[in-house]
């Protein structure tokens, strides 16, 4: 019987272009082709938007030396094309190399991937994908929607204000006012679209704030600016399913107060020097963290319960995780923001949750087979006679 | 496609790389070649050990072959290309046969004579040397009870142990003149390969004790049979008389050799010593020896049942060797896993038990016995088979099958060898029903384990498959 074959696509343009690349290679490819079930095809989207899909592209080294700009400038990208599912076209010789994609692993991170315009591309090829569908991954990638969609379900997220790159080019002392009436320092300045805690900055007063506002504005045309949560604990929750969510740990990154979980700390060798807590193990935030988080038996299943809310009111499907901050004193939880497809799959709490990487990316899979299965028998079209008064 | 390895710059260092895997027997040597290995891909999960021994031939093997080639092109020069084509074809197995032949004539005339005369002189220096000396001999088993004997004695005695895995006369020999002489003990493994080796060993080296850790099939490519590898195993009680040999009474196979006059050690006790209280844990086994008021409370950190009888063997020995009792049960607390012998270790919360140096099966069945009694989420065995069954090869997997079902794992992982259908076979008789995966390429399976484990999982690697056998 032949083997369904699975599209592990990543890259793309993306300031987390990088991380992407060790999420595919490390954390999906790697396990996918170790369960023996798929044959496992790498797709890789370059910095300037273009695919490419060779077994080359499974090496590390070729990306870590640098080697993968020579690869690119002696290969032919990939088309695709829809139809019947979804197929890779490589042109070369006499004639076209086809390889017919059975199910998408998006291993991708930030815009043009994680922010659905990827699923969107999955879906009009109507072929089975992991992850979460267009609209749940443009809410979580958009922190301001994903906020307002938490506040429509009653859940809790700190106060926030939000604005364009026009809006504060066009307002900008008038809009600093307004923060400064509305929110408390410390407060944090995101861009609204980025992952990874990139252009993320913590504030304590308005020049800080002015400048910080130009980072996060620098990285995307929509920022916003939220209040801080007194006596905070950070946690994160990694969740998988479709209708029916399954947890791993409530992980709790050992941050300090005035610092925050940040790139560094969650992907860079050695994390922060002398900040959080920081051990031997550089493993990112592995390192980095309690898992299980140390709460209060009702605090931690308090926080579980909301980020479960938060996945259900979000809309996501297959793998997403939910950080949120907790005040410890009050046991108010907040919603931060959701990560449709966390670094590496947040593997190493699946681990200590019971879940090998095998059987995490293998019933990815699964899941996205169930999901595609299940919306085959949703009518998308039906016959009228409509055209026929012209 | 296999020729093409023969004809690569690196033919000369794999042959040499072979020659050292089968310890320069030329003879091995050839019962490898006869299966046309890969050359390309001989040295995959080691490589070659550039000692002395191993330099030279390499330099050797590469002037014969260049000096081939030379003649090759020279002719080539003058229009011969037959002859010239002929040299460069013939070139790979004239290396070969110049090696075999290097190799003979060193063993025969050489190292052959050289270690015979300091052999015969070891005899004599045993014969004198005033410490109490023990034999440990067996089909498996032999390493651990002699670093068992060696931790526990040293709490009361000047204790030396031949090293590793060296065990034939010649190491003793050199073991013995590196020693100071004012040991109180010896301990000396006895590594049998051929029939009458242990009686030899034992006319050397002068054993006034001897442990038999074990019978099952083991090197029986030289011993026509597990009976005649018994025989040559017991010829250490022959030597020794029954009552100063104490023998493995859980070994299956030495049933029939098993006297009741000897000292048999079993995990129920030893003599008038009776094992009561076995607790048995991730972190080791606890127990209480017990002889009318006479108890001793041990805890090793070594894991599993089967090892209960290896240490009352040793906490017995220790007090016939003048040790206090508060002596053997600290020593006994000092013994722990040995390398690669059921030694744990945790990877991703998960605990992978590495019983890769176990080649037989009795230790198939200890091993697995422990895999049944640990709790945990899911349990995964991993075995490539055992290696130099012999005759014994179908029935020994088959009954590995058997054994596996009988543990009943929630994943058996075998490697793509002619020991996989046989233990399938096993597991489809005793009607296993949890997963079989056959993994093409053991090396990848191993260095990715990471990825097939997470916390709570229990994980026992047994056994060893080697370059030299498919």
């Amino acid at each position: 019987m032949n083997k369904p074959t699975v599209a592990v696509i990543f890259g793309s343009r993306s300031a987390e272009h990088d991380v992407s690349i060790v999420t595919a290679l490390a954390s999906v490819i790697k396990p996918l082709e170790l369960s023996k079930q798929y044959n496992v095809v790498p797709v890789y989207i370059a910095k300037d938007g273009r695919w490419f899909s060779d077994p080359k592209l499974k090496d590390i080294q070729l990306f870590s030396s640098g080697a993968i700009d020579e690869f690119m400038r002696k290969s032919k990208p990939v088309a695709l094309e829809f139809g019947k599912g979804l197929k890779l076209i490589q042109s070369g010789g006499m004639r076209n190399r086809s390889t017919t994609i059975d199910i998408v692993f998006p291993a991708t991170h930030g815009t043009y991937g994680e922010d659905g315009t990827l699923m969107g591309v999955l879906e009009m090829a109507n072929v089975p994908f992991v992850g979460c569908d267009v609209a749940a991954s443009a809410i979580a990638m958009d922190k301001v929607l994903s906020k307002q969609q938490a506040i429509a379900n009653n859940i809790l997220t700190p106060k926030f204000v939000y604005f364009t790159r026009h809006d504060f080019a066009r307002q900008n002392g008038s809009l600093l006012n307004k923060i400064e009436k509305d929110l408390q320092y410390p407060l944090f300045v995101k861009p609204a679209h980025l992952g990874s805690s990139i252009g993320i900055t913590r504030v304590m007063n308005r020049n800080e704030l002015e400048n910080a506002i130009e980072v996060a504005l620098h990285y995307d045309s929509k920022a916003l600016v939220e209040e801080g949560v007194s006596n905070l604990i950070e946690v994160t929750q990694p969740i998988i399913g479709n209708d029916n969510p399954q947890l791993a740990h409530l992980e709790q990154p050992l941050t300090q107060a005035e610092d925050f979980f940040d790139f560094d700390t969650k992907y860079m060798k050695g994390g922060k020097k002398g900040k959080g807590g920081a051990k031997t193990d550089s493993r990112g935030a592995q390192g980095y963290s309690k898992i299980p988080a140390d709460l209060p038996t009702d605090l931690y299943e308090k926080a579980q319960s909301i980020a479960v809310e938060v996945y259900r009111a979000v809309g996501c499907s297959g793998i997403a995780r939910i950080d949120m901050l907790i005040d410890s004193k009050s046991g108010q939880v907040y919603f931060n923001e959701i990560n449709p497809m966390p670094g590496s799959l947040y593997s190493h709490n699946w681990n200590k949750a019971g879940v090998s990487n095998i059987n995490l990316v293998t019933r990815l899979v699964e899941l996205a087979i169930e999901k595609h299965a299940e919306k085959q028998k949703i009518a998308t079209t039906f016959s009228t006679n409509y055209l026929k008064q012209f | 496609m296999r020729l093409l390895g023969f004809f690569m710059p690196k033919m000369p260092v794999s042959l040499v790389y072979m020659l050292q895997s089968v310890e320069y027997d030329p003879w091995g040597f050839v019962s490898w070649l006869k299966e046309l290995p890969n050359l390309r891909r001989i040295m995959y999960r080691r490589t070659l050990h550039f000692t002395k021994k191993a330099k030279a031939l390499v330099l050797f093997t590469y002037t014969i072959w260049s000096a081939l080639l030379l003649v090759a092109v020279l002719l080539a020069v003058v229009d011969n290309y037959v002859f010239a084509a002929a040299i460069v074809l013939l070139s790979p197995l004239v290396c070969v046969i110049a090696l075999f032949i290097a190799v003979l004539i060193a063993r025969v005339f050489i190292t052959g004579p050289r270690e015979k005369k300091l052999i015969a002189a070891s005899e004599k220096k045993f014969a004198v040397h005033p410490a109490i000396k023990i034999a440990v001999a067996g089909s498996y088993g032999k390493t651990t009870m002699k670093e068992l004997l060696a931790t526990v004695l040293a709490e009361g005695k000047q204790v030396a142990a031949t090293p590793g895995n060296l065990n034939v006369p010649i190491s003793h020999a050199r073991w013995l003149n590196r020693l100071e002489g004012n040991e109180e003990v010896l301990i000396i493994e006895y590594g049998e390969g051929a029939p009458g080796d242990v009686a030899r060993f034992a006319h050397t080296t002068h054993p006034n004790i001897g442990v038999i850790t074990g019978l099952a099939p083991a090197h029986l490519d030289r011993y026509p049979s597990l009976h005649a590898a018994g025989d040559d195993i017991f010829s250490l009680a022959d030597y020794l008389g029954d009552s100063n040999t104490y023998v493995n009474g859980d070994s299956v196979a030495a049933q029939d050799f098993i006297k009741s006059e000897q000292n048999v050690y079993t995990e129920k006790g030893i003599g008038d010593w009776n094992i009561q209280d076995v607790q048995v844990g991730y972190e080791g086994i606890k127990f209480v020896m017990q002889r009318g008021d006479d108890i001793l409370e041990l805890h090793s950190e070594l894991l599993g049942r089967h090892q209960i009888g290896p240490l009352a063997a040793v906490a017995s020995i220790a007090l016939k060797v003048g040790l206090t009792r508060d002596q053997v049960e600290a020593g006994i607390a000092k013994t722990k896993p040995f390398e690669h012998r059921l030694q744990p270790r945790p990877l991703n919360g998960a605990w992978i038990l590495d019983d890769t140096y176990n080649g037989n099966i009795d230790g198939i069945r200890a091993g697995l016995a422990l895999l049944k009694e640990l709790p945990a989420n899911r349990k995964v065995y991993v075995t490539p088979g055992l290696v130099d069954q012999g005759v014994e090869t179908g029935p020994v997997h088959r009954e590995m099958g058997r054994l596996i079902a009988a543990a009943n794992p929630d994943q058996v992982v075998l490697m793509q060898n002619s020991a996989a259908s046989l233990i399938r076979a096993g597991l489809e008789e005793a009607g296993y029903q949890g997963g079989v995966l056959v993994e093409a390429d053991p090396l990848q399976f191993y260095t990715n384990l990471e990825h097939f484990v997470a916390a709570g999982d229990l994980v026992l690697m047994q056994n060893d498959w080697t370059d030299n056998y498919r």
